[in-house]
């Protein structure tokens, strides 16, 4: 699934609903309930881990730290749902109590980006020709280095650990975030309610504050869900490199690195805590992709 | 476990019951094969090896500059040393045809073989090895293994063609055992004028087979040497080597390396993992060869020039809070048995206690609390006078396997339950080496490979704590007992060797009851390879493969 908007309006009912209901004006209960199914699960996927992150304890009472050399390897069944690692470590557990640190980084980590690109993309889309231009480059440049090198440099600066990784994923996504909002502030600023408040002598900082800023925030809190899923895939892949969370913090991205290493013995290892990654990055997007659907135009 | 459910509580220790049962029915001991016997069949000549390492890639192809294992694995192929040892493990002259000491132990007289070329066509003599000896000792050449090994020369003198003179400092009855490391293996003198980036390209020696070419980042190419004269006719077959060359290819990765030799694409890979080991025991297609390393086990280091290990009690404490042989025994699937002694199990002279090791968590509490370690702070861990009883241990990741790594792991959890706390650190080995400097380590497991019990006094004589210029120090432990150099001293020059193994047995006693090290296993050199290659087994004194008697079958 592509995190890009499709060029052309979508005419699957269940990407985007509003068509489906232009389309079929009478759909059945039955096309009713199909078109919220994707709604329905990455909802519930995305509060299962969330409640994992706030009560980890309620969902896994098993240690995640405590190790068992004799229960090594265990595959997945009664005893661990699923599986146990190199040390013995309950995986489930292990990936419960990771829930934690995966979202707390996700969210952290695209509340830096998108307080960056606000900054950035306001001033590009709302600052005048010149800094337009001078924004614009910037970002373009930065879109010219691929995202991950850019967080690569940046722990090579700073160091490896939690809080670097949040910062260098918060940066990376930042570009991205601030060309979709200049461009959403650049259509605002056109709009003919912008046109009626500048008619009427409102303020610059007040047209903005009052009719931009506002309009433009609900598009940014869907950016904002589609972002979480980016961020945990890129804090992810930090920590699989070495560079977020050492071992044996029980962290998505450093499991699926420890279990690589035993990935014929022990498939268990790699798959669940690979699958806890594309389950919250998915849901995220199905998620915002359906907000984004049923939003203000 | 605040928030722990009522019901999560009830189904625990039923789910303990079933995960115990699970286990129970799931457990298999590992299988291990080692063949190094002779295989059956007319050996076919021709051939190219494909082997695929898991170190890096040597930025060196001539062992002398700074010298390492991964260019001894490497160099074995194409260079020969003046001494080795046969398949008992007895030190037998190679290409030096004999060697004689003075009495006072000053004088070492080696007499070099005569009739051998290299494959440049330069002949061997006697001053050959003298230009090789001065080429280790030139600070030019930044050699660390070889120099440490010839350090004891004082001059030399090729007194005619086949006879080499050396005086030494002191006497130094470990030298012929430092022979036969491949970071003291004889080149070319025509070839070591070049500069030093050519001889490192491609050195020049008499082995079985030579160096073609080196595309770098991607492998180095060998093939054999159509004049080889084999200077001992101990092996199977005189001549020259079976294959036509070897590949010598660099795999980083574990399970790319094995799925590799799965494939057929590579036909022997070393650093082979446990799990790997484990996987090819049940597969009649892949054989393993398991050739521990001589010199040093490996061991953590208990750092004891600095608090909290400057307390004998807290040493001998923290060694029964760990748990290793669980550990051992699960990680590594019965490939790495465990060690009780500093030195490694391939050594004649190791002296191992076992009674010393063991996991007791209830004495590791007495002599805590004896130690004054009594009070806990709010996360459980020792505290003493306001400081935490907290260990920090660098490991530097391309030096300790995963299984090693996840051994760390469960030291600290196990550690933690006795109140001591681990910090583990996971550096590069640049890094790692920059802590240690530092003196920024409690515990650190460093690797040492040299022929013969004299390893020990590298590592624990008091000279060692001095960094060397590089600055490097192999006295990790940082035991400084006049005693024990006064025994170490003795022990390396004593020309009586039941004297020497005497001495080095009371110098092991004393280094594995003062709780300076806790010894793992042997440093750990497992090989698959392709049973389609026969004949393999066949190592250097450093138990580096060699694969001059092995042949492709068809």
């Amino acid at each position: 699934m592509s995190i890009l908007e499709p060029a052309l309006p979508s005419v699957d009912p269940v990407l985007n609903p509003h068509t489906a209901r232009k389309a079929r004006p009478g759909g059945t209960f039955a096309r009713q309930i199909a078109a919220h199914i994707p709604w329905v699960v990455s909802t519930a996927v995305l509060l299962f881990f969330v409640l994992a992150a706030i009560a980890p304890n309620l969902l896994a009472p098993v240690d995640p730290l405590a190790i068992n050399p004799s229960e090594a390897f265990s595959a997945p069944g009664a005893g661990h749902l699923l599986g146990t690692d190199e040390s013995g470590r309950d995986i489930y557990s292990r990936i419960v109590h990771g829930s934690r640190a995966s979202l707390l980084i996700g969210a952290a980590a695209t509340g830096i980006g998108l307080s960056l690109a606000l900054v950035l993309g306001t001033i590009a889309g709302f600052g005048g020709r010149w800094l337009d231009f001078g924004v614009g480059r910037i970002l373009e440049v930065l879109f010219a280095l691929p995202g991950l090198l850019l967080a690569l440099v940046f722990i090579a600066l700073a160091g490896p650990g939690v809080a670097t990784t949040v910062i260098a994923v918060g940066l990376t996504t930042a570009p991205g975030y601030a060309r979709m909002i200049r461009a959403q502030i650049i259509a605002l600023r056109t709009s003919p309610m912008v046109e009626a408040a500048t008619v009427l002598g409102r303020s610059r900082t007040r047209i903005l504050t009052t009719h931009i800023l506002p309009n433009a925030l609900a598009p940014i809190a869907v950016l904002a869900t589609l972002g979480l899923g980016q961020a945990i895939l890129w804090a992810a892949s930090l920590s699989f490199l070495g560079l977020g969370a050492p071992p044996p913090a029980p962290e998505w991205g450093t499991m699926l690195s420890a279990g690589r290493t035993y990935l014929v013995l022990a498939w268990w290892m790699t798959l669940f805590p690979g699958l806890a990654i594309v389950l919250v990055a998915a849901a995220a997007t199905v998620l915002s992709r359906s907000l984004k659907s049923r939003g203000p135009r | 476990m605040t928030l722990a459910h009522p019901l999560a509580n009830r189904l625990v220790p039923a789910a303990t019951v079933l995960a115990a049962a699970l286990v129970l029915a799931s457990c298999s001991p590992a299988a291990t094969s080692s063949d190094t016997s002779t295989d059956a069949g007319t050996p076919v000549t021709g051939g190219t090896l494909v082997y695929a390492s898991g170190d890096a890639e040597p930025t060196c192809l001539d062992p002398h500059v700074g010298g390492n294992y991964p260019q001894a694995l490497v160099a074995s192929q194409y260079l020969e040393t003046l001494y080795t040892k046969d398949a008992d493990g007895k030190l037998i002259p190679w290409l030096a045809e004999d060697s004689t000491v003075s009495d006072d132990g000053l004088t070492r007289t080696v007499k070099i073989r005569d009739g051998i070329k290299f494959t440049d066509g330069t002949a061997l003599d006697a001053a050959a090895v003298k230009t090789n000896f001065e080429h280790l000792l030139n600070p030019e050449t930044a050699s660390s293994t070889g120099y440490l090994a010839l350090g004891k020369i004082d001059s030399m003198d090729a007194v005619d063609a086949t006879t080499l003179e050396l005086k030494l400092k002191t006497p130094d009855n470990s030298l012929l055992e430092s022979f036969s490391m491949p970071w003291v293996a004889i080149e070319s003198p025509t070839a070591l004028k070049r500069t030093q980036a050519e001889n490192c390209a491609s050195p020049v020696g008499t082995g079985p087979f030579k160096v073609e070419s080196w595309k770098k980042q991607d492998s180095v190419n060998l093939v054999r040497n159509a004049d080889y004269v084999l200077p001992v006719s101990t092996a199977a077959h005189a001549g020259t080597a079976y294959l036509d060359a070897i590949t010598w290819r660099f795999i980083p990765e574990a399970a790319t390396r094995y799925a590799a030799l799965q494939a057929g694409e590579v036909q022997v890979i070393d650093n082979a993992q446990p799990d790997a080991i484990a996987a090819a025991g049940k597969v009649s297609t892949i054989k393993h060869l398991d050739a521990p390393r001589p010199g040093a086990s490996n061991r953590i280091e208990l750092n004891s020039s600095k608090a909290p290990f400057n307390d004998a009690k807290v040493r001998e404490a923290f060694i029964h809070a760990v748990n290793v042989k669980a550990s051992i025994d699960s990680l590594f699937f019965g490939t790495a048995p465990q060690s009780f002694s500093a030195l490694s199990s391939v050594e004649p002279l190791a002296y191992s206690e076992e009674s010393l090791f063991g996991y007791d968590a209830a004495k590791a509490g007495k002599l805590l609390d004896a130690a004054g370690w009594s009070n806990r702070d709010s996360e459980g861990y020792r505290v003493k006078d306001g400081t935490r009883l907290s260990l920090t241990f660098p490991v530097s990741t391309s030096q300790s396997i995963p299984a090693e790594q996840s051994l760390f792991e469960q030291m600290q959890a196990t550690a933690k339950e006795s109140g001591i706390e681990i910090k583990i650190n996971l550096l590069d080995l640049s890094s790692w080496y920059g802590d240690l400097a530092k003196n920024d380590y409690d515990l650190v497991s460093a690797p040492y490979t040299k022929v013969g019990p004299s390893v020990l006094s590298v590592l624990f004589s008091s000279a060692s704590t001095i960094p060397a210029p590089s600055g490097y120090f192999a006295n990790h432990s940082q035991v400084k007992d006049p005693a024990l150099d006064a025994l170490l001293e003795t022990a390396g020059s004593t020309k009586d060797e039941a004297e020497r193994k005497d001495l080095y047995t009371q110098v092991q006693k004393k280094v594995l009851e003062g709780y300076y090290v806790l010894p793992l296993y042997d440093q750990q050199n497992h090989f698959l390879y392709s049973d389609k290659l026969k004949n393999v087994g066949a190592t250097t004194a450093v138990a580096t493969p060699t694969f001059f008697d092995t042949w492709l079958a068809n």
